[in-house]
């Protein structure tokens, strides 16, 4: 499979025949699966094509010149930083050109007024260690260290530290976009000058449609370049500790520290949470599932079998942690009047203080690390939540019900309700369900329990991350609207009339549940007798 | 897991015989792109510069040549999918297989990277298209002068001098192998002399062959078994009770490709292997080497990779996989972390006068020089740009030397420094331990 020759001369003018491939060897090296986030499951299987060329541009106008030739040709695209997202960030369509976004690797940092700007290319960890040289820091989450910055920008971008530095789209300073048709857009104070100090626009700001809750995956166009903003953080080194595997950064611990505290009951634990956000302490505020720790003690995949194995409904239902981070921004003062203020409110509530580790191995560099893929092989975050801190708690608890009529294949978990924690000083309260299985095993009931999990949001009416592209517009979008389908694909013909941009989403989920079999049983909404979209 | 909790999942058979790229399914079907396998470990990483640690996916940018891409091309060629072509040839050998991301899989995913690229070149040789042109040259080599370079086989031993003291009889026999032999003889010249200044006698093999690395490296098993075989033998009949060796590469055959052809551990070979940073490090520790002579130079340190991430013992492991991917009975993973790396830095750290500064890639996270495992003799442009990669960090922590313990490292550095024109020394750590000795 390839592209149109004459497209392929025209791409191969603007970046070169080194940078330009449809040799097929290479090209099997951008197949989405059969590993990684949603991988093995239907969805990659049915909707996920290895692509007919691969190029490589080095700059926005290079990406320009590519996306124009690509509707002069009518050949479909889809961007690709890092590669991590799984499924939705590959191919979708036969005789399609993956534009891989690496090379878009610039990179600059303002240490007076705050902010990095960096190219598509460039990810999570090397942004943080340059922030910490200049005494800031910034958290983009999501994928974790090894992930695009942008990318994970433009879709999730949350962590633990989201507790003091907020939510992502609050972060981003101006953003570059390359329409699907070609043409250039700046978006933020970028709109108007070459000053990233602000993320609002004059006027209507199309960051909105970009980023939204979490994103369109690639559907409208390619973002080349990003202004994030970073924040101060404190002087001291944190020093890199330890072998590979066993590594951490090593914290100063008079001015960074986790703790971990167990509380009495539930209700204990988010109170905690609230009133840490109140006093406005800390730096990040989070209840991490129970099997995360497993992975960290074990020393590899059997022996978390082993150790997770010793768990129980009763031990998850009793599991009550909050992990803080105390930051001593100002001073090491400061950092003793936050641990002051944390052991009151612990204190108050029962809160336990117990052993922690001196280091973070986990989340100031990475972010969800890899590591998640150890136990089963698969994983996917099912669904984020942003809710008031007391809502975020009870979503998680729904889906763990859910998810027991499809264990097996799901990992056995004893009804762990997942992630939460607080954002933004308590404001809000996240929570984020993770599900695990193997690949080898049947997958039809991970497939089902995905597709689910929407109907019991708009059954139970929560705020949820799947919407849009995420699962089929037709389902969700009468509901959430009630026209929003409707609304979203209005965008989509309007600044991508040929559907060139990584077709066919936002209908690809909608179109999988259509091709795939074993999803049709499932299927009680109504969809029109064609998909709204160039063929 | 309690039983009753666990679904029936079928077990399957498995090994880690690199003869079988099928022993691999699991560990390509796993990778997840997360590309810790690229870049430097997070916790490590020092920022927009120096942040990779692949030198094939930072020669070639497309995601084949990265870990990542290989695993995805290693499951079509298994299936039958992918035709072997020129291109895809250069994807599977373009590499110097250096470990880099095999340690990085292995901090989160645990997946066997090194070993599965190591059987997709022994399927490349079983399939007739490997390995390629410039390798088959040195097999050539290897099959009719008994080294790499196609020399003279009785100037093996040419580099001994006079002031220096080989025994008849040692407990100790100093495995000099081909690049030290014929092209580095100052590392041969010097690990001899350092030994010789210790005290501690050493015999050489009456009869030293190539150790069979390229020929292991780039998919020749059963040649480089039957070297195996025979070099263990030599080493046995001598009574040697350990083989040292200065040359990393030589160390990682020896230690654990030896082994693992062989279907053996590294324990049973009968023998211990060192590396002369074993032997320097442990002598330094006991006072019988003393480094006294002040060394004033500011240096660097490149951690070879078959010193470091690639060296862990070998033990021969087959079970089942079942429930979850896990495997029965339990496998201890090799992570390359029984590298050499501290070893090394003591004795670093124990040279007079000298000022060692450690670039930012250090360890399992350093990049390889790119010369290792058949890369330089059939990808000198890769070769080329990887030493030429490190070079550019070593100038950026000033150092006037950069040290390392394996004689390819030292010429590929040394080739790229001179048409570079950078004014940077290569040293080998024997020459640089000798230079602090007075003798």
């Amino acid at each position: 499979m390839s592209i149109k020759k004459e497209a392929y001369n025209a791409l191969e003018s603007v970046v070169g025949s080194k940078y330009l491939t449809d040799d097929p060897a290479i090209c099997e090296g951008y197949r989405s699966g059969p590993g990684g986030y949603e991988s093995g499951l239907g969805y990659e299987r049915v909707m996920t094509k290895i692509p007919g060329a691969v190029i490589l541009p080095k700059t926005t106008e290079e990406v320009q010149r590519i996306v124009k030739i690509c509707n002069r040709y009518k050949v479909p695209y889809v961007p690709y930083s890092t590669g991590f997202y799984g499924p939705r960030s590959h191919c979708h369509v036969e005789n399609e050109l993956l534009v891989d976004l690496k090379r878009l690797n610039h990179f600059e940092i303002d240490e007076k007024h705050f902010y990095v700007v960096v190219g598509s290319g460039v990810i999570y960890s090397p942004i943080q260690q340059e922030a910490m040289n200049k005494g800031a820091y910034v958290v983009i989450g999501g994928g974790g260290a090894q992930a695009s910055a942008i990318a994970n920008l433009i879709g999730d971008g949350w962590s633990p530290l989201s507790h003091r530095i907020g939510l992502p789209h609050r972060r981003i300073l101006g953003t570059e976009l390359v329409l699907p048709d070609g043409e250039l857009v700046k978006m933020g104070s970028l709109a108007v000058g070459d000053d990233p100090f602000w993320g609002d626009g004059i006027g209507p700001d199309l960051r909105g449609l970009l980023r939204g809750y979490t994103g369109l995956r690639g559907c409208l166009g390619i973002v080349t370049k990003m202004a994030i903003k970073t924040l101060p953080f404190q002087p001291e080194p944190l020093v890199p500790t330890g072998l590979s595997p066993n590594t951490g950064l090593k914290l100063p611990e008079k001015r960074v520290k986790w703790i971990n505290y167990q509380l009495p009951n539930k209700e204990a634990q988010v109170k905690a949470m609230y009133e840490i956000g109140k006093a406005e302490i800390a730096g990040a505020v989070t209840k991490v599932p129970l099997f995360w720790r497993a992975i960290a003690k074990a020393e590899c995949k059997e022996e978390f079998w082993e150790l997770w194995g010793k768990e129980s409904e009763e031990t998850i239902k009793n599991f009550f942690i909050v992990r803080v981070l105390l930051i001593g921004y100002t001073s090491e003062e400061q950092m003793k009047y936050d641990e002051n203020v944390l052991n009151d409110i612990m204190k108050e509530l029962g809160g336990i203080p117990r052993p922690t580790k001196p280091t973070d191995e986990s989340w100031i560099k990475n972010a969800d690390s890899a590591g998640m893929w150890l136990m089963c092989g698969s994983y996917v975050s099912v669904d984020y939540v942003i809710e008031t801190l007391s809502q975020a708690t009870v979503h998680g608890e729904y889906y763990a019900e859910l998810k027991k009529k499809y264990t097996p294949p799901l990992m056995p978990d004893y009804g762990d309700p997942g992630w939460f924690q607080s954002f933004e000083l308590g404001h809000q309260g996240y929570s984020e369900f993770l599900i695990y299985w193997d690949q080898d095993e049947d997958t039809t009931g991970v497939d089902h329990f995905y597709l689910e999990t929407s109907k019991m949001n708009i059954r139970e009416r929560f705020y949820t991350s799947l919407l849009g592209p995420h699962q089929p517009l037709y389902l969700t979008g009468p509901k959430y609207g009630p026209n929003y389908h409707e609304w979203l694909l209005k965008i989509k013909d309007e600044f991508d009339p040929l559907w060139v941009c990584h077709p066919p989403v936002p209908l690809a989920h909608d179109e999988f549940v259509e091709r795939a079999e074993w999803m049709k049983p499932l299927k009680d909404w109504e969809t029109p007798k064609k998909f709204p979209m160039p063929q | 897991m309690r039983k009753e909790e666990m679904f029936d999942t079928p077990k399957k058979k498995v090994s880690l015989d690199v003869t079988n790229l099928e022993n691999f399914v699991y560990d390509m079907s796993r990778c997840i792109k997360c590309k810790g396998c690229y870049w430097v470990e997070h916790t490590y990483m020092p920022g927009i510069n120096f942040s990779v640690r692949c030198p094939s996916n930072l020669w070639n940018d497309f995601d084949a040549y990265g870990a990542f891409g290989k695993m995805r091309i290693g499951i079509a060629i298994q299936e039958g999918r992918l035709k072997w072509t020129d291109k895809l040839l250069e994807i599977i050998y373009a590499d110097p297989l250096c470990g880099a991301c095999d340690v990085g899989c292995k901090r989160n995913l645990d997946l066997e990277i090194e070993l599965t690229l190591e059987a997709l070149r022994i399927k490349a040789v079983k399939d007739g298209v490997g390995p390629m042109p410039a390798h088959k040259k040195i097999a050539k080599n290897i099959e009719t002068k008994h080294n790499q370079f196609g020399a003279v086989h009785e100037n093996r031993k040419k580099w001994i001098s006079k002031d220096i003291n080989v025994a008849e009889k040692a407990d100790v026999l100093y495995f000099v192998g081909c690049s030290s032999s014929y092209v580095n003889q100052g590392i041969a010249k010097s690990t001899a002399k350092i030994l010789n200044a210790a005290g501690t006698d050493f015999m050489l093999m009456g009869d030293e062959w190539c150790c069979g690395n390229t020929l292991y490296s780039v998919g020749m098993i059963d040649e480089a078994r039957e070297i195996a075989k025979r070099n263990i033998e030599a080493v046995k009949a001598s009574g040697a009770k350990t083989l040292l060796v200065s040359c990393a590469e030589c160390y990682r055959m020896w230690k654990v490709d030896y082994p693992k052809m062989l279907n053996i551990a590294t324990a049973d070979l009968g023998f211990e292997v060192i590396h002369l940073i074993e032997f320097a490090d442990k002598a330094i520790a006991n006072n019988s080497l003393k480094p006294k002579k002040s060394v004033d130079v500011r240096f660097t340190y490149h951690d070879a990779c078959s010193v470091s991430r690639l060296c862990d013992p070998w033990t021969p492991w087959e079970g089942e996989r079942g429930w979850m991917g896990t495997v029965s009975p339990r496998l201890k993973r090799r992570r390359g972390q029984q590298g050499l790396y501290f070893q090394a830095r003591n004795i670093l750290n124990a040279i007079p006068g000298a000022k060692f500064v450690e670039m930012p890639r250090t360890r399992e996270n350093a990049l390889c020089c790119g010369a290792g495992r058949g890369t330089k003799e059939a990808f000198p442009e890769l070769a080329q740009f990887s030493a030429k990669q490190r070079i550019d960090e070593v100038k950026y922590v000033s150092a006037e030397v950069l040290v390392s313990a394996c004689p390819w490292c030292k010429t590929n550095f040394t080739q790229a420094i001179k048409e570079n024109g950078d004014g940077i020394k290569v040293m080998d750590i024997s020459e640089f331990i000798l230079s602090s000795l007075e003798i």
